[in-house]
């Protein structure tokens, strides 16, 4: 049997109150995972804490059988993160800033600026690369952070709302770029407002809401547990959201 | 504030001027222990001026030419800070206030808009100064000098005409260079006023007149060319005695100014607030392969991401390098004049100084002002390994001019100088490791004032560089 992608079982956070509340959650290898849950049901911080962004109360944490509470830098060298407000330097050309997280993940300059190379032409960033990302626009600047985040070729990647306030295009541009990474072997786990990305493009979804997963499964699966097979996943997501717990 | 906007008809030019002054009164405000501080010091000062005022009071201070060219100098030394102070607020203004948008798609007239922003720029410059002299000068002067009153009409014209010099420059720069070169402009003009009072003063009291501040300086040299003892130059010096005419004609004249900037840049000003809405920086014509950019290894990526992130910000590496003009009259005064044995101890001190807060500078960039610190803690890196290569990346970049004052040594005593060096070095290290352990996350923006984010790393940085520096200038001095 193969090692799940990410493993999260008993997962706790309490800042003022409780978050997260006791999650359990599996992301098998080679599959595109849609988070959803109204806001603040806890999706965010689940991802932070899955990437070691924050430390849980309580729980486990394993990414490819790896213990990414006992050991995080194992964890993380197979890990990429792209938050909702991408992680860049705008004071740095794309080139550049692909050049500085290889050299945070120690990508060998030999073996990596081939990737760039490739990665700044596939995401059509090639003419921009000697620009300053402060002159580009918020789409553009995400698909820096992406190729970022695949730089290091992750086998598991994460990604906290990618498409928030990309226009139509650059939106198909990051959708294609997570199916392509799902198609050459990663695992990617997204969260997302837009119900019709997580419908088009997860090969499963979890709902969470109040700091637990309250329904998972295939599309057809989550119509079945709000109890019609005829439902959107809007009536589905809102149904089983707002189903007394 | 808000008491007074409710009376007031909304959407005026008094209603905005007062809305204006609201924001000005609250950007001041910073923390409980700043409020605190400044407390104890307003009433400090109150207590200073009535205890002057009790001593002066039996004494007259009469009017005169001395009198007047003083207060013209001071006026003059006030006006630069003014400016300085203005310039800052005018892009604070053009460049980082979120309210243009709405102001100005708001029915209201960029040019009333103008106006308004005019006086906040004005209150925000004079509140700084009023602060300072006013509970001092008040006392006194309802304490047997009533005609002391007048200073407060000279500070607002100073201030006024200040806060129209400062916008003007920068809209001129702005319709002269674009908004890019507007913005480091002003910021490095900001610096150079700033500090060209410390340095003019500094290379002053090298002339061989002994030592003198730039009040004096100034003074004397107006004393001496006859500006001041009379006609317009004196109003300044009459208004501050209580004159009324010549209070009256200042703040007329400041008015003057004030209308007239408002009329001239109406236009522009919407121009430049437009253009600085616009792209700030370059596009670049992409070149050649991206292999260039990829280095091996985690210090000489991290170096080479702190270097271009500071030299491509121009007027924050301004901010830092304007420290070394305190290197100024140290090195001049070893390189010349021919006495300069007896300052070698006091070289190899403040080498070990100045190294110790620019390598406090660079790891407090490097560290607090770290852009993406999400970045590194999702990179598999133990957080110790950022740090170290944040540390030596910014000793790295201090090290050409931590090899200045050592080279200054070394023309006269070649083994003092390695001595310095070394020192120089465990200051640097020293001050590098406590804004490490002492960090506190802020946007880069805020790099001058980021002492106030953290007293404790300041006073260690200063006993630290204090020690290793006492330690080299000991050193130089039995070496000889």
């Amino acid at each position: 049997m193969t090692q799940p992608a990410l493993a999260v079982k008993g997962l706790r956070k309490s800042f003022d109150k409780p978050v997260i509340a006791g999650l359990d959650l599996e992301v098998a290898a080679g599959e595109l995972y849609a988070l959803l849950g109204p806001n603040g049901a806890g999706k965010t911080t689940t991802l932070r804490m899955v990437t070691g962004l924050t430390r849980p109360d309580s729980g486990s944490i394993h990414i490819f059988g790896i213990d990414a509470l006992a050991d995080p830098l194992a964890a993380k060298a197979v890990t990429a993160w792209l938050p909702d407000e991408p992680m860049l330097y705008d004071k740095l050309t794309p080139s550049e800033y692909l050049g500085f997280v290889a050299g945070l993940w120690r990508i060998p300059p030999a073996e990596a600026a081939p990737e760039a190379e490739r990665l700044l032409k596939w995401l059509e960033l090639w003419d921009s690369r000697d620009t300053r990302c402060e002159t580009f626009s918020r789409g553009m600047k995400q698909k820096v952070a992406l190729a970022g985040a695949l730089i290091h070729r992750p086998r598991l990647l994460i990604l906290d709302e990618p498409l928030t306030g990309l226009d139509a295009a650059m939106a198909r541009a990051v959708k294609d770029a997570l199916r392509a990474a799902v198609d050459n072997g990663a695992t990617v786990v997204v969260t997302t407002h837009i119900l019709e990305v997580a419908e088009r493009l997860a090969d499963r979804i979890g709902i969470i809401g109040d700091g637990k997963l309250l329904a998972e499964g295939t599309l057809d699966q989550l119509r079945a547990q709000a109890g019609s097979d005829e439902m959107t996943l809007e009536d589905a997501f809102i149904k089983l959201t707002q189903a007394p717990q | 504030m808000n008491w007074i906007m409710a009376r007031l008809g909304p959407g005026g030019f008094a209603w905005l001027v007062v809305h204006e002054l609201r924001l000005a009164l609250r950007n001041r405000r910073r923390g409980t222990r700043s409020t605190w501080i400044g407390l104890v010091m307003l009433i400090l000062f109150t207590g200073v001026g009535i205890l002057a005022g009790l001593g002066l009071r039996g004494l007259p201070i009469e009017a005169g030419p001395a009198i007047h060219i003083g207060v013209l100098a001071a006026s003059i030394l006030l006006m630069s800070f003014m400016v300085t102070q203005a310039l800052l607020r005018s892009q604070h203004t053009l460049y980082e206030s979120g309210d243009l948008d709405l102001l100005l798609s708001s029915p209201l007239a960029p040019r009333t808009i103008l106006r308004a922003k005019l006086c906040g720029i004005a209150a925000s410059v004079v509140l700084s100064f009023a602060l300072l002299l006013l509970p001092i000068a008040i006392p006194v002067a309802a304490l047997g000098h009533p005609g002391l009153f007048g200073i407060v009409p000279l500070l607002a014209a100073l201030a006024l005409t200040g806060a129209c010099l400062g916008l003007a420059i920068t809209l001129g720069v702005v319709a002269l260079a674009g908004p890019r070169a507007a913005r480091t402009f002003g910021q490095i003009l900001g610096g150079l006023l700033a500090g060209a009072v410390f340095l003019i003063s500094q290379l002053a009291s090298n002339g061989g007149e002994g030592r003198r501040s730039a009040a004096f300086s100034l003074f004397s040299w107006l004393r001496a060319h006859h500006i001041g003892d009379g006609g317009i130059p004196a109003l300044p010096g009459r208004a501050a005695l209580g004159d009324p005419v010549a209070a009256a004609l200042l703040l007329g004249g400041a008015t003057l100014i004030f209308a007239l900037t408002s009329w001239l840049f109406g236009r522009s000003f919407l121009a430049s607030y437009q253009k600085a809405r616009m792209r700030l920086s370059r596009q670049r014509k992409a070149t050649g392969a991206v292999a260039r950019h990829f280095r091996a290894g985690l210090f000489a990526s991290m170096f080479a991401k702190e270097w271009r992130l500071l030299v491509r910000d121009p007027a924050l590496a301004f901010q830092i390098v304007l420290r070394l003009i305190y290197l100024a009259p140290l090195t001049l005064a070893a390189l010349g004049h021919g006495r300069s044995s007896p300052l070698l101890p006091a070289l190899a001190f403040g080498s070990v100084l100045i190294a110790g807060q620019l390598v406090g500078s660079f790891a407090w960039l490097a560290v607090s002002g770290e852009d993406a610190p999400d970045l590194l803690s999702v990179a598999p890196i133990a957080r110790r390994q950022v740090e170290r290569a944040k540390l030596v990346s910014a000793l790295a970049m201090a090290v050409p001019f931590g090899l200045l004052l050592p080279i200054a040594i070394a023309l006269k005593s070649p083994l003092g100088a390695l001595v310095t060096m070394a020192m120089t070095a465990a200051g640097g290290a020293a001050a590098g490791l406590i804004e490490i352990k002492w960090q506190k996350p802020a946007p880069r923006k805020t790099f001058v004032r980021r002492r106030s984010g953290s007293l404790v790393s300041s006073i260690l940085t200063l006993l630290a560089s204090a020690f290793f520096g006492g330690i080299a200038a000991f050193a130089v001095w039995v070496i000889g």
